[in-house]
This record gives structure tokens, sequence and C-alpha cells, in this order.
């Protein structure tokens, strides 16, 4: 009975979503965020911090649903948005190097041109914009070429995240069998 | 037939009540017990167990608003658009069932109007919010919470979790009106509104409305 009242609760709050047009609904591809270093908002409030921020991502994450998504849903050869909705968003909180290219800090939109092989990943200075579908280069800040790893289970989310390696960072990006590490000196 | 099973029979549902809170009650115990203040929301993980984001997706999701209203879609039709005005991310906890001034949010408790990381709000430019100028930049936002009023409070503490609030780094506190009996919403949700000073920034969950106006 519980179940009833909430799917039929659900389902009005929904009807009043669309009745209320200036409140955006829920998104199918929920927004996240990811920091390096790793939880830096969480260590933050915690007093845990043991190195300075270096960077943030902001992306949506569409899911696989069944579907082919590398040379399926995602074409090999085309410029590509990394996630879903707004461009993502990549910020340097201070100073870096991608691909021998220094880099200021500041806000900059990430895309990526996927090939079965590797990635080409384009960092560009156009911000707040939607999708890759007015991607202009000649905004481009760097362009870095990447071979594509291959793993064994299949990522339903798509997936961004840093991670620490040697005595730089990567940005780690995952969906379905493939995993992309776009090496960011600090 | 024997006593036991007639009362079984005869307090079966009762017998069902309590297996499912037991149950439950040992779910809740192993979860971490801490930090939970304020208890802004049951859905929010406490700040030990999101250690392990790689694919896991939240259950309040993020999600950005822009003032003009769907900027990057109006900017993918014309290049030449000047920059946004404000910006805000945050997440979208939902009610499942629960009452939101009942086992939610509580008045008088700091709230960080969403979920998980704190609200941020992006002025890309300078604004004035009840005769009090804010400059351009990052803050976060949070609100102490009342039945007729909340207090916002624009903050720079930017880049942490929204559980707790170093008032010390307030930059201005604002009481602004809140509304009751709008159509209910189950989730929270962050929109901006063109007014003919500015923008509204209005806050929305349940049947609660309340305003922010921004002149710029």
């Amino acid at each position: 009975m519980k179940k009833i009242v909430c799917i039929v609760m659900a389902a009005l709050s929904g009807y009043f979503v669309m009745a209320q047009s200036e409140l955006p609904p829920v998104d199918k591809s929920p927004m996240d965020m990811s920091y390096y270093p790793i939880n830096y908002p969480v260590l933050k409030i915690q007093d845990k911090l043991a190195e300075p921020l270096a960077a943030r991502v902001v992306y949506s994450r569409p899911k696989k649903e069944g579907r082919t998504i590398f040379g399926g849903l995602v074409e090999y050869g085309k410029i590509w948005r990394l996630g879903a909705n707004e461009a993502t968003e990549i910020e340097f909180y201070r100073k870096v190097n991608i691909g021998g290219k220094k880099i200021a800090r500041g806000r900059y939109t990430l895309y990526a041109i996927v090939n079965e092989n590797s990635w080409t990943f384009i960092i560009n200075k156009e911000t707040d914009t939607w999708g890759a579908f007015k991607y202009n280069p000649d905004k481009d800040v760097v362009r870095v070429d990447i071979p594509v790893e291959k793993t064994n289970d299949a990522l339903e989310n798509f997936t961004m995240t840093f991670e620490k390696k040697d005595k730089s960072i990567n940005l780690v990006v995952a969906w379905e069998n493939v995993r992309v590490a776009l090496p960011v000196k600090l | 037939m024997s006593v036991v099973m007639k009362l079984i029979r005869k307090y079966w549902s009762l017998l069902i009540f309590l297996f499912v809170w037991s149950a439950c009650k040992e779910k809740a115990a192993q979860l971490s017990p801490k930090p939970v203040l304020p208890k802004d929301s049951v859905v929010s993980e406490s700040a030990d167990s999101v250690t392990d984001t790689y694919t896991s997706v939240d259950k309040s999701p993020m999600d950005m608003v822009y003032f003009p209203v769907d900027y990057p879609k109006f900017k993918m039709a014309n290049n030449k658009i000047p920059p946004p005005v404000a910006r805000v991310i945050y997440s979208r906890p939902h009610l499942q069932g629960r009452q939101l001034f009942h086992d939610v949010l509580k008045y008088g408790e700091h709230w960080r109007m969403g979920a998980n990381e704190s609200t941020e709000i992006d002025f890309f430019r300078d604004v004035t919010i009840q005769g009090k100028k804010i400059r351009a930049g990052r803050y976060v936002i949070y609100c102490i919470l009342g039945p007729a009023s909340w207090n916002i409070a624009i903050n720079t503490n930017i880049d942490s979790w929204g559980l707790q609030q170093d008032t010390t780094r307030d930059v201005q506190r604002f009481q602004i009106p809140v509304t009751h009996g709008n159509p209910a919403l189950e989730y929270y949700t962050m929109a901006f509104s063109k007014t003919s000073t500015g923008a509204d920034l209005i806050m929305a969950w349940d049947d609660v409305v309340a305003r922010l106006p921004i002149e710029f």
C-alpha cells in the first residue's frame, strides 16, 4: 500500500514539475563533479587536506542502457562533449601542463574525438556552452592523443575521475569497456 | 492447533513488521554514524561513505542552472552573446515519500540548499541583493530555515562539502520570505526567473517556494 502511495505521489509530483515550466525537471543523464585531490570537499570540512586543490571536472553521466557506446552512440572520428547536455567543464586551480603545453589556471571546455584505439582530447577556451555542436577549433588550447585501454567489465554509467600517478595525475575517463587516462602534470 | 500457531496467525502482520523493522535497523547500524549535522536529508551520504565514487551515481543528482535561463543552449545558437550573469551548481535530493519539514529539514538548522557538495553560485559580474553589492566571483550559498522566512548566506568557503558551514566566511546574509501551499515538487529545484530589475533565484521543494531577488 505504501508503495502504491509512493508511486502515485511520484507520478503526481512529475505532473506538477511539468506544470511549473520555469522549474526544470531532473535530467536523464545526471550531472556530477570530480575533484583532484579526490573528494576534496569532504577532506576540506574534515581538515584532512594533504594537497592543494588542483582540478575539477563537471560533466553529465549518460547510461549505457544496453546500447553500443563506442563506434555506436559515440561515433568514431567525431567530436564528443564527453558526457551529455552541457559541454564538459574542466577547471584548473593552478598552472598545469598537458601534452607539453602550459595551461593557465581557469575554466575550460573538454572535448574528445573518439576512435577505436586512441582518443584526441581537446581543451578549448569556449566555456558555458551546450554539447559540441558549435565547437570552434580556433579556441583550442591543446590537443593530445591518448591510447585507449580496454577493460573486462563494461561500465554502465559514463564516469570521469582523477587518479594519482607517480608525481603527476591522470584524468580518467571510462565507459563501456574503454578507459582513457589523460596525464595532467601539476 | 497449538497456542503458538494461533498467536502467529493472529499477530502475523506484527511479526512481519518486526522482521522488516529489525532488518532496517541493522542496515542503519552498518552506515557510518558521523557526521550528520545538519540532518538536511536522509538521502545524502555521510562524509565517510563517499570515498568510492568511481562508478556509482549519486542518489541526489547534481544539476546546473544559468541566468540567462538555458544560456548554454543560446550560446550554441549564437556565439556572440555576452557572458552569462550567474550560474548555480547544486544537488537535487528527493522526498521519496518523506515530509519535507518533518523528516528532512528542521527549522532553525543550517541547510546547504541541496545535497552533497555545498551549493555553488557564480556571479560573472557584480550584482546587488537587497541593496548590498556582491562582487563577481564564486561563492557557496546556504540558508537558515524558518517557517515564514529563510536567512540566506553568501559565503566564500567554496569547494566544500555541505554538511558544515564556516559562518566566519559569510559575505552577506539576506532574510527572504517563503510561501507554503505551492504545487508539490518531488525533487528540490533551483531556477532563475527574469524580473524587471534582474532575476529571482528560486528555491522550491515540496510545497515551499523561496525567492532571492538579484539585481544587475
